[in-house]
């Protein structure tokens, strides 16, 4: 068994499409729900109680969104009370914390897929569709710490020469400037010199390849035909409306018959699937050691 | 890891994204789906927007060197995101697109958009963020002659461009949180973001001014000592 972060990034992503793309397109106050519990599972499970600054940056979001859509819809039929003539409404405040809960656990899910989707995924999913933009990708990510480093080296010869001085900030943003115009020759020089030697070294004429091996195996077909079977399940519940509900003018949410039931079940496995395969290592790995 | 055997899926793309897909995609979504599918069309329409270039320009015998020089310009648009509150990614895509064409300026613009992403959080949002600074890049590689030949009018398609970026992304924050077009939370938006507005607005416009001789006799340079 491999841990999700370990399985195919074709695999991966075609998960968190499918999660992602239920939670933003559906809008159905369970699914949300289910949605937003499962994100902050997930990242808690692979990060245990590290990130307590971006949860607390979570909470208030997830405050100011629930409450901003009551101040500026006024719909639905119970009124709470009214400021300046304005009825606030239970509805458009519920409203709210159903589109709080959809983006907030949008956004969780997507920390934790750039967590796992490192660049060297993405350029991997990208080279199969484009392996020149990859290249493109690539080579900028590389750039990035070497621009730094050269940089380092520029303003350090600057000082020497004695050109270089932080006293005042008008002296500082000159030589910040100075050192981004050497930098930004010195940087478009070196990529033409780059791109002649990987042209003299064969560059074009067969595919690329990676610095690791990604394998497609039968473990990860596995995942995608069960991710893409419960999508499917969860789909037809939403497409035949058994999964509907409305806000306004009263709060109307329903979950139909053994098909919608089924929808949101399937959503639910689909959204504990990582979280289950990686509880399941976790505690395998436990059992091995305690055999040693 | 599976390869999509190439060239001809990329040429059916081509072919299918803007003649059969968008069209087909925006029919459905006014007939299939109610009022509040709006942002389904627009993330489709938009990631189609992406297959396309990104098929367009596969099928180019681009040379290395653009590709690199490309490359570069996306790096150092990367790191300017880092400096706080003004950005240079659109004032940087626009050189790039001066000086080296629209696509190039477009490459610049959605590459960095995916990059700094990496850092700042990928979301839905990163679609829209490519289209709309690949697309100040294009525009800009479009009007290139009369922007390279008048200072003023460069600087007014900066401050305009950083304003349309304001704009598109605001209009992607009210599809997401409301489901369905509404003028008045759009209007709100529009309000809360001025300060970004104003930020982009004046930064592509510094950027521009300080940046768009030096940078662009840089790259004249090396057009000429390397012919690129």
């Amino acid at each position: 068994m491999r841990r999700f972060s370990e399985f195919d990034p074709v695999a991966v992503t075609v998960w968190f499409f499918s999660v992602t793309g239920v939670a933003m397109f559906c809008g159905h106050p369970l699914l949300m729900a289910i949605s937003l519990a499962g994100a902050v599972l997930f990242f808690v499970v692979r990060n245990g109680t590290k990130h307590v600054r971006s949860h607390i940056f979570f909470f208030l979001l997830f405050a100011v969104l629930a409450l901003a859509n009551p101040l500026i819809s006024h719909n639905g039929a119970t009124v709470l009370f009214v400021i300046n003539d304005r009825p606030v409404t239970l509805e458009a405040l519920l409203y709210g914390v159903n589109s709080a809960a959809m983006i907030v656990g949008v956004l969780y899910w997507f920390r934790s897929l750039t967590q796992i989707m490192t660049s060297e995924k993405v350029l991997c999913v990208a080279g199969t569709l484009s392996p020149k933009l990859a290249l493109v990708l690539s080579m900028a990510l590389r750039s990035v710490p070497m621009f730094a480093r050269r940089a380092k080296q520029v303003s350090d010869s600057q000082k020497a020469m004695g050109l270089y001085s932080e006293d005042n900030i008008i002296d500082d943003i000159r030589g910040h400037m100075r050192v981004f115009s050497i930098i930004s020759t010195w940087a478009l020089e070196n990529g033409i010199i780059t791109a002649d030697s990987m042209a003299a070294r064969g560059y074009g004429t067969g595919r690329r390849t990676q610095l690791r091996r990604f394998r497609f195996t039968a473990v990860d077909a596995v995942l995608v035909l069960v991710t893409l079977a419960l999508l499917a399940v969860t789909a037809a519940a939403i497409a035949a409306d058994s999964l509907a509900f409305t806000f306004y003018p009263r709060i109307d949410i329903t979950v139909n018959g053994a098909l919608g039931i089924c929808g949101a079940a399937a959503y639910g496995a689909l959204v504990l699937l990582p979280i289950f395969i990686e509880t399941e290592v976790s505690l395998r790995w436990r059992y091995l050691q305690s055999k040693i | 890891m599976f390869v999509i055997q190439n060239r001809e899926l990329r040429n059916s793309i081509r072919v299918a994204v803007p003649f059969v897909l968008i069209p087909a995609v925006t029919i459905a979504g006014a007939v299939v789906f109610d009022r509040k599918r709006h942002i389904i069309i627009s993330l489709a329409v938009a990631v189609m927007a992406l297959l396309l270039f990104a098929a367009g320009f596969e099928r180019k015998t681009t040379g290395s060197r653009r590709l690199v020089i490309v490359s570069v310009m996306t790096a150092l648009c990367f790191a300017g995101r880092f400096i706080p509150f003004l950005k240079p990614i659109a004032a940087l895509t626009i050189i790039t697109a001066l000086y080296l064409g629209g696509e190039a300026g477009f490459l610049v613009g959605a590459m960095t958009a995916v990059l700094s992403n990496f850092y700042f959080g990928q979301g839905p949002w990163t679609a829209f963020q490519m289209l709309a600074w690949g697309m100040t890049g294009l525009i800009a590689g479009i009007l290139a002659e009369p922007l390279k030949r008048r200072k003023w009018l460069l600087l007014v398609y900066g401050a305009l461009a950083g304003v349309a970026y304001s704009f598109i992304m605001d209009i992607w924050t009210v599809l997401w949180y409301a489901e369905g077009f509404s003028f008045r939370l759009y209007l709100g938006a529009l309000f809360t973001a001025i300060p970004y507005t104003l930020s982009y607005a004046v930064s592509n416009v510094l950027f521009l001014h300080f940046l768009a001789k030096p940078f662009g006799e840089k790259l004249g340079r090396i057009k000429t000592k390397y012919g690129v």
